[in-house]
């Protein structure tokens, strides 16, 4: 039997192959032939600490409209552990050790407490803001937005992290804030800045930084600063 | 048959008739038809002129957003959080401040010892006065327009406005067409016309929006100064201040008063303004950062709505197009036939003009 060739049987496997390479997300390297790799696994967070000259570890600041990343105004956070200076909110890494690139680490049910306090635990543990607990999810649907936002994709090139944590959303007081990079929808208003960063491939010792505009809500016009530091953990 | 066999003007040009040889209806007023056709089009594009389909829908999800806070036991929580605040600032600065540097007469600040030890109480307590005067200020303005507000919420959504001008103004034109074209009903067609009219000059009074357009015309006075991306980023300073000003009251005033060998019951006995605010101090950002977070979402809409034309007009807007199209239609009323536009009788004689059989 002759096999005859179908031209929309052959389109329609094309279209899947084009999917599949898009969808599935690469091991080693990114679609765009950058020379980026996808670093598969989990960037296990260092709890934020005050001890030395500048914070390290992971932690946020939270500045004032009008201000900039580098001088604030910075909003004041009493509870923050960070004596010196009460502008750096510190975190501690949750219950999956901290940011799983290429996965969501959705929002748990119910999202807040009857006071408002977010119970999400997986990225970091809930931290007291002004008494009241805030945390980090990353979910399909943007909460704040609605939006559909791709999981967080984090890559390295030569050392150097690139990508987006568009679904990074923190939540406080039964409110949701996106604060992604970018927004969702692709935009990058007000100080919002890329994720950018440093990674040692033998160590896998990491830094992520971003900054990510509010946009809408109480604090809408405030820009969140984004410090996450500890070691990456490939998956096995 | 051709519109131009069908039209006939009159020898005076006063007047249009379809020369159908079975009318026994009299002809039209050219003039009456005319304006009714500009009153049609300039309800229909009036809407589009003050930008009404943009800005309606924005004045609708701000009426919507403001709901869950535009009542009075809500304005009253709002005020009587205020109330706890200060209640709570207010004894910590004298009393707390007496107790803790051991002077037996408050000082109002609590003392230059007390604030050397304090110092982000004492900025805050510092800050306090004009944060409460402005806030608890625009408490006042915007519980005194809480019933302007509900004279506003109680008019149709603002999403229906545009149409309401559209609509009759679409139905004004296919009237007007209709008597051009068809000789039929033209008596039953004008008073269509004339109930039309009737209606909008109705629709602002059965809609209450003589009493209610000008009650949200004076709520968006109010709200000229409220609702401005300046005063919302104030509000929140304001928020970031007494955030920072509770935090020292709970996580250095009070621990000091309990290095001083207090308990809790003890301070809550002593210090009830203090131990109130410490305890409701969640229970008020609950209440208040989603007001917060309204307000500074509105902003947007409030402007959309401001550049839209006064609402006290807005019951004119119906009545006087309302007004125009009843008045128009009933003059249009043709008057006797005279001799030479009385068409024959078809039966008799057909028109040269329409007779293309």
């Amino acid at each position: 039997m002759r096999y005859r060739f179908n031209p929309r049987v052959t389109l329609g496997l094309l279209v899947l192959v084009g999917l599949a390479f898009f969808v599935i997300p690469s091991t080693s390297a990114d679609a765009s032939g950058s020379g980026a790799k996808v670093l598969v696994g989990t960037f296990d967070l260092n709890a934020g600490s005050c001890s030395g000259t500048n914070p390290t570890g992971t932690y946020f600041r939270m500045i004032y409209p009008g201000g900039t990343i580098a001088a604030g105004k910075f909003f004041e956070n009493p509870d923050s552990t960070c004596t010196t200076d009460q502008s750096y909110t510190l975190a501690s890494p949750g219950s999956q050790g901290g940011l799983t690139n290429g996965k969501y680490q959705a929002d748990p049910t119910p999202v807040f407490a009857s006071t408002g306090s977010a119970l999400a635990s997986s990225i970091i543990e809930p931290q007291a803001f002004t008494q009241i607990n805030f945390s980090i999810a990353t979910n399909p649907t943007d909460p704040q937005t609605g939006l559909a936002v791709p999981a967080p994709l984090i890559k390295d090139k030569n050392g150097k992290l690139s990508g987006q944590v568009e679904a990074w959303s923190a939540d406080w007081n039964n409110l949701h804030f996106n604060q992604g990079s970018p927004k969702p929808g692709g935009a990058k208003p007000g100080l919002t800045q890329a994720v950018s960063g440093t990674y040692n491939a033998k160590t896998h010792a990491f830094v992520l930084i971003w900054a990510s505009a509010v946009v809408g809500g109480p604090f809408n016009g405030f820009t969140g600063y984004w410090h996450l530091q500890g070691t990456f953990k490939p998956k096995k | 048959m051709s519109v131009a066999g069908v039209l006939r003007r009159s020898p005076s040009g006063s007047t249009v008739e379809r020369a159908d040889p079975r009318s026994t209806e009299p002809p039209y007023r050219t003039w009456a038809l005319v304006t009714l056709a500009v009153l049609g089009v300039a309800l229909i594009v009036m809407p589009a002129a003050f930008g009404m389909f943009a800005r309606a829908p924005k004045g609708a999800v701000m009426i919507g957003e403001f709901r869950p806070f535009m009542t009075s036991s809500r304005l009253d929580g709002f005020q009587q959080d205020m109330s706890e605040v200060n209640a709570g600032v207010q004894q910590s600065q004298l009393s707390v401040g007496a107790y803790l540097t051991g002077s037996s007469t408050p000082d109002l600040g609590g003392g230059a010892a007390f604030r050397t030890e304090f110092p982000s109480f004492a900025s805050f307590a510092g800050q306090w006065g004009a944060i409460d005067a402005d806030m608890t200020g625009l408490l006042d303005r915007v519980q005194a327009n809480l019933g302007n507000y509900e004279a506003v919420a109680a008019l149709p959504s603002f999403r229906l406005f545009p149409w309401f001008f559209v609509v009759p103004g679409v139905l004004v034109l296919v009237l007007v067409a209709t008597l051009f074209v068809s000789s039929r009903r033209r008596r039953t067609i004008r008073w269509v016309l004339v109930a039309l009219g009737v209606g909008l000059v109705l629709a602002p009074a059965v809609f209450q929006m003589f009493g209610r357009a000008p009650k949200g015309g004076q709520m968006m006075s109010a709200f000229k100064t409220i609702e401005t991306t300046s005063n919302v980023e104030t509000i929140q300073g304001y928020f970031g201040t007494m955030a920072v000003g509770q935090g020292a009251i709970r996580l250095e005033l009070v621990p000091a008063l309990e290095r001083k060998g207090l308990s809790p019951s003890e301070i809550a006995a002593r210090f009830p303004a203090v131990a109130t605010l410490d305890a409701r101090w969640v229970h008020i950002l609950n209440d208040m950062t989603p007001m917060i977070g309204a307000m500074s979402d509105n902003v947007a809409n409030y402007q959309a709505i401001a550049a839209l034309p006064p609402f006290p007009l807005f019951p004119y807007f119906f009545v006087l197009p309302g007004l125009l199209i009843a008045g128009v239609a009933i003059a249009a009323r043709p008057g006797r036939r005279r001799e030479d536009q009385v068409s024959p009788e078809p039966s008799e004689q057909p028109s040269p003009v329409g007779s293309q059989h």
